[in-house]
């Protein structure tokens, strides 16, 4: 089955589509709800939906992030088109990102999104460590002395 | 040339072995603004005429009291004994008064749509239809579909083998279809406004259709389908762009009986062939060849073409931080080749032949200053 081309497909999507998420503020900014698209704004360029080959960073649920990758050639499967690989929390983030751009960049796979793959994964790592607990506030002053005595 | 064809799969979800060219009516062109105001039109044509009561407002015998009495000149009811004596009447502005304008039965409901156009959006909207990606930003859930188009074998649907809800829902499930079914259930919300009160509570989103050839697979199907919300049925001689592209946005997910899908060559024929069933059509054809941009852009005859780039492997790097040549020698070098030479003879120290030039002498002076 012939595929069409990401250019039509785009035409055809840009004004609606069900991952593209419009708001009135900021200047009508418009963002995409897509999970293959690295930086969550609706375009050309990140659209995962529209392209061929597309990259997308999602974290794990048990830590990690996972690694997505479009088939290009499974345009018309949807259940075999989306390749999934995982990056647990044990492996550390540099290898996390090596491993990224190595399973697609140093495939000559969408290497205009190397960057964006590798932010998105760091901002996921970086949102997983727990959240430290707020040192106790020093008093000062007259509570201080109140403290005290 | 072979044509492009789709698996055929099975009651069960898995591939039949056998398989079908794609008819040609999934090559038409695909024309959102053809099917946004097709499905405009086509949409208009379901409405029921509505309208005010001819007398609403006008049941009284009001007569304006005319000047002189300090109240405007709006008709007013006449009488007395009750509240609605000396009440103004009739005026839309007034209680109980006329609305403006009233609706009237004889409004222009409905719309001439024509029929190269239907004919055209529905081709269109069939052609989106075998696009996955096309379905996804429709927001359908197809990410267990093992294929699109989706052709399901008729065997399946043989000898009234589908005709209760259950085994219909297991046949969905089984290729990959309820992932959407249960998306539909899930969208259930109740109608803003009035339409709650008019027969219309409930909105909710569109699931798969699906599409069978009543010659061979029978109409028990409908039966079983029709309590499963969201899913629809037609008969492929009897589409419609109200369910192919509904809200006109392109891209249906449908699910195909193997009978009905061999059966779209005979509907709609090709773009040379015209078709057994519609009089006078032709499949309309695309204006380009080639849609990807990307392809053309490299394409060798494009290339062929192109002037050489200039500069070679020398590109302008637009983020490089911009050198002084007067300090850097590299850069001056580059700039300025004889500035090699130059520092090697050290021409640049080098006193200015002919030394400082002569001192003129005094009565030339004293002419020159004479009054």
């Amino acid at each position: 089955m012939a595929t069409l081309s990401s250019d039509l497909i785009w035409e055809i999507t840009r004004g609606s589509s069900s991952t593209l998420v419009k708001r009135k503020q900021g200047g009508g900014v418009q963002f995409s709800r897509d999970p293959l698209n690295l930086r969550n704004q609706y375009r050309r360029k990140y659209e995962g939906l529209v392209s061929d080959k597309a990259i997308g960073v999602q974290p794990n649920k048990e830590g990690g992030v996972t690694l997505l990758t479009k088939k290009a050639n499974k345009a018309n499967q949807p259940s075999k088109q989306i390749q999934s690989s995982t990056f647990g929390s044990q492996r550390s983030t540099r290898k996390t990102y090596a491993g990224i751009v190595n399973s697609t960049t140093k495939r000559n796979y969408r290497p205009d999104l190397r960057k964006d793959a590798v932010a998105r994964a760091s901002a996921i790592r970086k949102s997983q460590k727990p959240v430290k607990a707020d040192k106790p506030a020093k008093l000062r002053g007259a509570k201080a002395r109140a403290a005290e005595a | 040339m072979s044509r492009p064809t789709v698996t055929i799969i099975g009651a069960d979800g898995a591939a039949s072995g056998n398989t079908h060219p794609v008819p040609e009516v999934f090559k038409s062109p695909i024309r959102p603004d053809i099917v946004h105001s097709v499905h405009t039109g086509m949409n208009k044509n379901r409405r029921q005429p509505y309208a005010v009561s001819e007398k609403a407002g006008h049941q009284t015998s009001a007569e304006s009291w005319g000047t002189g009495r300090a109240v405007a000149r709006i008709p007013r009811v006449s009488g007395g004994g009750t509240h609605r004596a000396g009440q103004a009447a009739f005026g839309n502005q007034c209680r109980s008064g006329r609305m403006f304008a009233p609706t009237k039965v004889w409004r222009k409901w409905h719309q001439k749509i024509n029929l190269g156009q239907k004919r055209f959006a529905t081709a269109s909207a069939l052609a989106a239809s075998s696009s996955a990606a096309l379905l996804l930003a429709r927001g359908h859930h197809i990410s267990a579909v093992p294929e699109v188009p989706l052709v399901v074998s008729s065997t399946a649907f043989a000898d009234a083998a589908i005709a209760k809800t259950s085994a219909a829902i297991a046949l969905l499930k089984a290729v990959g279809a309820g992932a959407d079914i249960e998306k539909v259930k899930k969208s259930r919300k109740l109608r803003a406004g009035k339409g709650k009160l008019r027969g219309r509570r409930y909105k909710q989103r569109r699931g798969p259709l699906v599409v069978y050839n009543p010659d061979e697979d029978g109409k028990e199907l409908v039966y079983a389908f029709r309590n499963i919300s969201g899913v629809e049925t037609s008969s492929v001689y009897a589409l419609n762009l109200l369910q192919l592209a509904p809200g006109g946005h392109l891209g249906r997910f449908i699910v195909w009986t193997s009978s009905a899908f061999a059966a779209l060559d005979k509907i709609y024929g090709s773009t040379t062939e015209p078709s057994a069933l519609k009089k006078d059509f032709l499949l309309p054809s695309t204006i380009m060849k080639q849609p990807d941009l990307n392809k053309i852009i490299n394409s060798s005859e494009v290339q062929n073409v192109l002037r050489p780039v200039r500069g070679g492997a020398v590109t302008k790097r637009t983020l490089a931080q911009k050198k002084n040549p007067l300090k850097n020698k590299q850069v001056q070098l580059r700039l300025n080749p004889y500035a090699a030479a130059f520092a090697k003879q050290k021409l640049g120290q080098a006193k200015v032949e002919g030394g400082k030039p002569e001192r003129v002498d005094q009565t030339y002076k004293d002419t020159l200053h004479e009054n």
